[in-house]
């Protein structure tokens, strides 16, 4: 087996999502989606719909006004925000843990991934963009693959490091030569698995390549994502050996009509809502 | 005892036994400055370059930002029974993006906007470690004043 095919079967080792966040997923891409089926597939787990309630309440989601029901934080959130919450509560105990082949202490990986989401958040209202479906659920995934390549199979980081730090070659593009797949792939390998839609699988592959992605999805979403990314980096929020060495596209940065001023302003509206979320984080984010 | 310095934040210590710590800084600016022979040492945070994009947000967050960031830092270290003439400074972060484009200069803006604040006051910076593409973690040790600097796993001192 070539070392790519051993990772791509380390996709299988990664523990499922729970059923029931399985089952807010199936819930949710039935065209004809209702809240009540919805709130109950969250309410089969009391677990989850706690933690759902929970984040729903934290003051970056709900504003002073407490959610009191599952029903309720749908109807608050929108059905797209509460398949990102009911995402998050289910990986978080995958994500949270360290990922050794990255340099990542625990933590470290949930918090780059809420806080990507909490930019994406921040550059949709900024830019005033009509934003597809499920683009909070996508950057809050991005780097799954990260998991898999750091924890599953525990990669030699050391002749990746290399390509990247002592020739320039982005951080993905090096993984791809030494592992013969990159982390966004094995990520969207992974979703798949998972049975997630096809749009978030395609926002996670293509997020660091938003140049070549050829295919019908909304194009958007793999620019948001891409965008959300490089300026969480900037932030430096949650960043393992891998660092800011990723290639940021003007292309994108054109389409969405962004520079570096609102980058700025994004940047500070991300930390500000990093604040109003810690919920998601436990008690040292930013630690 | 471990004081870890958020994103935003500045801390300062006279205690030998203390270690200022902080963690992942991408663009961001961290700025140490001790005095040996007082023995205080302060460690700031920083974000982003300029308070002109929000002066609300730094009369909250001062240490958000480089341009009303560092002064505050310095008030704080003077308070502290520091001296300007005995103040070594050292510099790390400001790393940026595989990004020949030029797109965003956070971090390059925010080392020429602290450059610009510590010459103003008659500081020099004794030692750096700034730019590229690598996160950087920066410890300050109050024993000494030794500064550390860690990334992708190996620790070095910033001499």
């Amino acid at each position: 087996m070539s070392l790519r095919e051993v990772i791509i079967s380390a996709t299988r080792k990664v523990p499922a999502i729970p059923t029931a966040a399985a089952r807010v997923s199936t819930v949710l891409q039935d065209p004809d989606v209702n809240i009540s089926a919805l709130s109950r597939a969250i309410e089969h787990d009391p677990a989850l719909a706690a933690n759902v309630l929970r984040i729903a309440n934290s003051i970056y989601f709900s504003g002073p006004r407490t959610v009191g029901t599952i029903k309720e934080a749908i109807m608050r959130l929108g059905t797209s925000r509460v398949f990102g919450l009911t995402l998050a509560s289910a990986i978080a105990p995958v994500a949270g843990v360290a990922i050794k082949g990255y340099d990542l202490k625990p933590g470290e990986l949930w918090q780059h991934s809420v806080s990507s989401a909490v930019c994406v958040d921040q550059l949709i209202e900024t830019l005033a963009l009509e934003a597809p479906k499920y683009t909070f659920t996508a950057a809050l995934l991005h780097d799954i693959g990260k998991i898999v390549l750091g924890t599953f199979v525990e990669v030699d980081a050391a002749p990746i490091m290399d390509l990247a730090f002592k020739e320039g070659m982005p951080f993905e593009e090096a993984e791809m030569r030494v592992l013969g797949i990159s982390h966004p792939e094995v990520g969207a390998i992974l979703l798949e698995n998972w049975n997630l839609p096809k749009i978030v699988v395609d926002a996670v592959r293509w997020h660091q390549q938003p140049d070549e992605y050829e295919g019908d999805t909304d194009q958007m979403i793999i620019d948001l994502v891409h965008a959300a990314d490089a300026l969480s980096l900037i932030g430096g929020i949650g960043t393992g050996s891998d660092g800011l060495n990723y290639r940021v596209s003007k292309v994108v940065a054109d389409r969405l009509g962004l520079n570096n001023a609102i980058a700025e302003t994004v940047v500070m509206k991300m930390l500000d809502g990093l604040e109003e979320v810690k919920e998601l984080f436990g008690e040292d984010w930013g630690r | 005892m471990n004081h870890v310095v958020g994103i935003s934040e500045m801390k300062i210590s006279n205690k030998p036994g203390d270690v200022l710590v902080t963690y992942s800084l991408g663009s961001c600016v961290g700025l140490s400055l001790y005095d040996p022979v007082a023995g205080v040492g302060a460690l700031l945070h920083s974000m982003l370059p300029l308070s002109k994009i929000d002066r609300a947000k730094a009369e909250a967050r001062p240490f958000m930002f480089v341009d009303t960031g560092v002064p505050q830092m310095l008030q704080t270290v003077f308070d502290f029974g520091a001296q300007r003439s005995r103040l070594i400074a050292n510099v790390a972060g400001c790393a940026s993006l595989l990004d020949d484009k030029k797109l965003f200069k956070i971090g390059e803006r925010n080392y020429t906007v602290l450059r610009k604040i510590l010459w103003k006051n008659n500081i020099l910076i004794a030692a750096e470690d700034v730019g590229g593409t690598i996160s950087r973690t920066m410890h300050v040790y109050m024993a000494d004043g030794r500064t550390t600097i860690k990334s992708g796993g190996k620790e070095r001192e910033l001499v």
